[in-house]
């Protein structure tokens, strides 16, 4: 009786927020939960649910498991989208988005950290992902050790497999005490080793702010036998013996050429059966991405009695395009290009100044930087960030917008770049700078833009309107 | 003079490095290289035994909890008694945050839980429910007795009380500063000077950066050392533009 009463609430309040022209996402979910506090629950029984949770690579991750699964015939998916990860976004995607019922029906659920703990029981998914764990925000959402203990806490009411990072600490410790369900994906170890010795990275004047260096029970800090970036690696804490547990999921890769790169070849190895791929969203974090896609979306098809599982699933992540606007290429006149990546943590900056550095297109690089609650209201994280060590592979032209741009021309600056070499203007003038950033990119270059979250927000209203580009970021 | 040398000791930089209190250190590295000092960094961590003479300027940042827990006992024990024999013979420190509490006598927990810190200088903390979690700006008077506007950034539940000996480092402008009450922020005993400040705290603040490397200095050349000219355009655009949006 409750659950029909907030199920018409909800389906009657995104029925008139369509008609006012705004967006559905999160209220009729809101407004169902009020008057059923248990509808998560009632609308999830029954249903196949995965979700995918962690501090970065949900989106792209979840994105990936969709394309995938949509691929195969009578298959059906249904996911929110990335604005919509708490409790209200996901109780109106399970109550209001339909397909017709001939298909088997999966649900993908990109779900916040802190909301999975909360929801993670309710919704009893079948697969339950967790991409890594770094720090994000920390005014907003506390201490990382905190995040993870959500986490488990969330899987603990779940009978979920689990599909875990091996190579993240935090994220592999999750698995103690639930071998039974735990699949783990990640870097071959051989391949990370290799890779260590063969191309050894750059040294920095000051290492980057690296976080889970310690073991949390022992109290000792975890050595590497190699590592990817981050905290990402082949660890064991030489007092207890945790160590980063050997994966189901392994990808097998060779630095050689760059992951930075289109159509990038590696190889992901389920229990011996190796098998070549062609890396769609480029970028070294996405190898993780990827095999989490993989192994996501092998294990769905092996509980739901198909044959060839990994076969198919492999194959179906080389058909998977960029979400428009996320890593994907927009084309410009001119042969030109525009890319651009939103940096919400230091992680993501990172990643992308890593990613930027390595592209051979990157003619330009744009940074916008705003402290709007959405977006953490401390700029302090950007020095967390080891710019140091790839300042000499950057483009040649930078500029710098957002509502901060002093403290972001300041970073830029301090990394090694004189001021005079980089344009700024205020947010009110970004597009203008965009343009010109644009105009005086070569021919064949692209423009590279990263963006925190609402200078991304406030950036896409306007390009869409001045530079005649198709909405993104849907 | 010729051959310069500055060496910045940083303590436990894989834990105590929240809310970029890394640019701290590359703030105090990119001000004295660009005046042709030779800089360097010296890494010290849980383990490391630690040589007053290889460390000119000492910096200290905050850490999420797990991490000072980790590190408490090497600071406090092993550590401590150098730590402060430094600050006693005039040894440049900066400690933001979690450094600062740790330096003081002891912090009283939410809960009532008394912990022993380092006692170095005199001044204790208490733990509050509600966060100071915001923007900031602050007043200091510099050497020549200017005074200045430095902005920041503070997020502490931490209130910290100053004794005697103690003087506050920067008036508060905007923000809570050490306790939401007397209206100042951070601290100095001798050199060691302290501060609830991320932002990160240094880089948009040249004036603090050059104030602590001249002492810094002066300790090891003498009175009569003059820290070079150096410009400070970008730091200056920085702290207007923060003045100005905070402001705005």
């Amino acid at each position: 009786m409750r659950r029909a009463l907030a199920r018409s609430a909800a389906k009657t309040v995104k029925f008139i927020l369509r008609i006012l022209g705004r967006g559905a996402t999160t209220l009729p979910g809101k407004v169902a939960l009020r008057i059923d506090p248990a509808i998560i629950s009632k609308e999830a029984e029954g249903k196949f649910i995965i979700t995918v949770t962690g501090t970065n690579g949900k989106t792209t991750t979840s994105h990936m498991i969709s394309e995938m699964i949509s691929s195969f015939d009578g298959y059906e998916v249904i996911n929110n989208i990335s604005g919509a990860n708490l409790a209200s976004g996901i109780a109106t995607t399970l109550i209001c988005e339909k397909k017709k019922d001939s298909k088997k029906l999966i649900y993908v659920l990109e779900t916040d950290e802190a909301a999975f703990a909360k929801i993670a029981g309710s919704l009893n998914p079948k697969i339950s992902v967790v991409t890594n764990l770094f720090r994000d925000q920390l005014d907003r959402y506390g201490e990382l050790t905190h995040t993870r203990d959500l986490i488990s806490s969330g899987i603990g009411n779940t009978t979920a497999r689990l599909i875990i990072n091996s190579d993240d600490s935090l994220v592999a410790s999750l698995g103690k005490g639930r071998e039974d369900r735990s699949i783990f994906f990640g870097m071959s170890k051989d391949s990370m080793k290799f890779n260590n010795d063969a191309y050894p990275s750059r040294k920095s004047v000051l290492r980057a702010s690296s976080d889970a260096v310690f073991c949390p029970e022992c109290k000792v800090r975890y050595e590497y036998r190699s590592r990817s970036f981050g905290h990402l690696g082949d660890f064991f804490c030489p007092s207890c013996g945790f160590k980063s547990p050997e994966n189901t999921y392994s990808v097998i890769y060779d630095l050689k050429e760059s992951p930075s790169d289109e159509g990038y070849r590696f190889s992901i190895d389920h229990n011996g059966d190796i098998r070549e791929l062609s890396l769609v969203i480029p970028g070294m974090h996405n190898l993780y991405n990827t095999c989490a896609a993989v192994s996501a979306v092998t294990e769905m098809l092996k509980l739901s009695g198909e044959t060839d599982v990994f076969e198919k699933a492999c194959e179906a992540s080389s058909k998977v395009k960029p979400a428009f606007g996320r890593m994907e290429k927009i084309p410009l006149q001119d042969n030109k290009k525009l890319c651009i990546l939103l940096v919400k943590n230091p992680a993501g900056l990172d990643r992308s100044l890593s990613f930027v550095s390595e592209a051979k297109d990157a003619k330009a690089l744009m940074f916008l930087l705003n402290s709007n609650t959405a977006d953490g209201k401390d700029v302090s994280w950007i020095w967390d960030v080891d710019f140091e060590s790839k300042v000499t592979s950057f483009p040649e032209k930078i500029y710098v917008s957002g509502e901060r741009y002093g403290d972001m021309l300041l970073r830029v600056n301090y990394s090694g770049v004189d001021t005079e070499k980089i344009e700024y203007a205020p947010m009110n003038e970004a597009v203008d700078l965009l343009k010109k950033a644009i105009s005086e990119c070569e021919e064949g270059g692209c423009v590279y833009v990263l963006p925190n979250y609402t200078a991304m927000l406030d950036l896409r209203g306007k390009l869409v309107n001045e530079l005649g580009i198709k909405d993104f970021w849907k | 003079m010729d051959n310069v040398s500055l060496n910045i000791g940083h303590f436990y930089p894989d834990l105590l490095n929240l809310y970029g209190d890394r640019g701290n250190v590359l703030a105090l590295y990119t001000r004295a290289k660009r005046r042709g000092i030779d800089v360097n960094i010296r890494e010290i961590t849980i383990g490391d035994t630690l040589d007053p003479s290889s460390v000119d300027i000492a910096f200290l940042g905050g850490g999420q909890d797990n991490e000072q827990n980790i590190l408490k006992d090497d600071l406090v024990r092993s550590k401590g008694p150098v730590i402060k024999e430094m600050i006693e013979s005039g040894k440049v420190f900066l400690c933001i945050c979690g450094g600062y509490q740790m330096l003081g006598r002891y912090y009283l927990e939410h809960n009532g839980n008394r912990l022993e810190c380092l006692g170095a200088i005199d001044i204790y903390t208490e733990g509050k429910k509600e966060r100071f979690i915001q923007d900031t700006i602050y007043e200091i008077e510099l050497s020549d007795g200017k005074k200045v506007k430095v902005a920041g950034f503070e997020n502490h539940s931490g209130r910290t009380y100053l004794g005697d000996t103690v003087k506050p480092f920067m008036k508060v402008i905007r923000g809570a500063g050490n306790n939401g009450e007397d209206g100042y922020e951070g601290a100095r005993y001798k050199n060691c000077f302290c501060t609830y400040s991320h932002g990160s705290f240094l880089p948009k603040n040249a004036a603090v950066t050059d104030l602590l490397l001249e002492t810094a200095l002066r300790n090891k050349y003498g009175e009569d050392y003059e820290l070079p000219y150096l410009s400070s355009e970008a730091e200056d655009l920085a702290l207007r533009q923060a003045l100005e949006y905070l402001n705005g």
